[in-house]
């Protein structure tokens, strides 16, 4: 579900990501051009557009959900070289240099260290991507549940990724026994407690477990894998129960919504794993 | 080297450092005799440069030594892959097999530690009981914190890791 308002930033991003060395070497070149013609008394002040590309550098490298040390560092480096005195072969050759590094850090930040987080999080929705997508799919289903229910789904997910296991099947136990929550629903809570309980006592996967009816298929999030591998499968019963009760939680009970909005970093990571 | 029941451990890069410095000394008192009056406040520090990280990795061995018994109770068993923002601050037992091996040189290791779920990065600021290698199978006792104490993805402050000799149980 990618709309053109989430595509726009992603163009922006790219020329921010080549203003980087196009600041470093254009500064560093104008530098050269205007000491030649005497305008300019010292070589180190072309640095100034290396300072702004590591700067800018620095800005996206904070933007992005996983932190490059080695970016966010960069403009220490730059305003050294901008405040220290040096011969002009020497500080061309610097400056140069420096802006070839900017250059890699910049190619490797757009290749290794994926989208920038403001992208994906708005702070009243949730981020542009596969869970947004999957919760968006389901809300047919569950915008007819009623808040207590939705409710109960959002306590026990988020009970679940806190690492609280006893409290998320006591919550699920609740809830299955509250009239009116819908089938798929109590399913899910039924799983959940399950699993919360063997995890909480750090059992392993039981021969025989609970699972989902051919009819919720289409509430689901993850396709189940093959049955030859039923510890995958067991596992994925546990991410589409949860899932599911999240993306419930999210339409029936809009006074958790803060509360899921800052779990959905674990939601993704189980839709995306 | 053991000091009262702590095993103090001196890193790679102590040794590197009194070594050269060492050397710097015999060197530089050969060329240059007029230094020689100077040995007797040179010599001192010079293997203060061995006795201070020794001290350091004491101290902090004995405090995590002394906090192994309350992670031991506190610690409650996941998986991997269940570990996430929510779970920071909470303390947290993992199994799992040693996949890489980092700053061991340092006496500040910091591994990768997988099970079937997933894998996680487990720092430790402070040298361990026994060496631990790349395909040790392992249980880790520690602290979920973020990678750079107020950002990044959530990684394990450990406080103990200990070798299996059976296999885990998942």
């Amino acid at each position: 579900m990618t709309d053109n308002s989430d595509s726009i930033p992603d163009t922006r991003d790219l020329f921010r990501e080549a203003l980087v060395p196009l600041l470093a070497f254009g500064s560093t070149i104008l530098g050269i051009v205007l000491w030649n013609a005497g305008i300019l008394a010292e070589i180190q002040y072309a640095a100034v557009g290396g300072f702004l590309a590591s700067c800018l550098l620095a800005y996206l490298a904070w933007l992005r959900p996983r932190k490059d040390i080695v970016s966010l560092t960069t403009p220490i480096y730059g305003f050294l070289f901008m405040v220290n005195q040096i011969d002009y072969t020497g500080g061309v050759v610097l400056q140069l240099l420096y802006a070839c590094g900017l250059t890699a850090l910049v190619v490797r930040l757009h290749k290794r260290f994926g989208t920038r987080n403001s992208d994906s999080f708005s702070g009243t929705d949730l981020a542009a991507g596969p869970l947004k997508t999957y919760v968006g799919s389901t809300s047919d289903a569950f915008t007819a549940a009623d808040p207590l229910t939705g409710h109960s789904a959002a306590a026990a997910f988020i009970r679940f990724s806190e690492g609280d296991y006893q409290k998320a099947a006591d919550l699920s136990h609740a809830a299955v026994c509250h009239d009116g929550t819908p089938e798929p629903i109590v399913r899910a809570f039924g799983i959940l407690r399950q699993h919360a309980e063997l995890l909480d006592e750090n059992l392993p996967r039981p021969v025989a477990y609970l699972r989902f009816l051919p009819e919720d298929a289409s509430l689901m999030a993850k396709p189940l894998p093959d049955a030859d591998d039923p510890d995958r499968e067991f596992e994925t019963l546990m991410d589409n129960a949860l899932l599911l009760l999240y993306s419930a939680a999210w339409h029936a009970s809009e006074a958790d919504r803060a509360l899921l909005l800052a779990s959905q970093e674990f939601a993704k990571k189980l839709l995306e794993s | 080297m053991k000091i009262g029941t702590i095993d103090v451990k001196i890193s790679n890069i102590s040794i590197g450092v009194f070594v050269f410095f060492t050397l710097l000394l015999i060197v530089a008192s050969i060329i240059a005799p007029e230094i020689r009056r100077n040995l007797i406040w040179m010599i001192p520090t010079l293997f203060l440069l061995l006795v201070i990280p020794v001290a350091l990795n004491y101290m902090s061995r004995s405090q995590y030594k002394d906090l192994e018994p309350e992670y031991e109770r506190r610690a409650k068993t996941v998986r991997v892959r269940l570990i996430n923002e929510n779970m920071i601050g909470k303390i947290v037992r993992i199994e799992g097999v040693v996949e890489r091996v980092y700053f061991q040189f340092l006496n500040r290791p910091q591994y990768s530690v997988a099970d079937r779920s997933g894998a996680i990065s487990v720092k430790m600021f402070t040298s361990p009981d026994k060496d631990v290698k790349v395909n040790d199978i392992v249980e880790v006792y520690g602290q979920v914190i973020r990678r750079y104490m107020v950002t990044g993805e959530p990684v394990i402050n450990c406080v103990i890791i200990r070798k299996f000799d059976r296999q885990p149980q998942e």
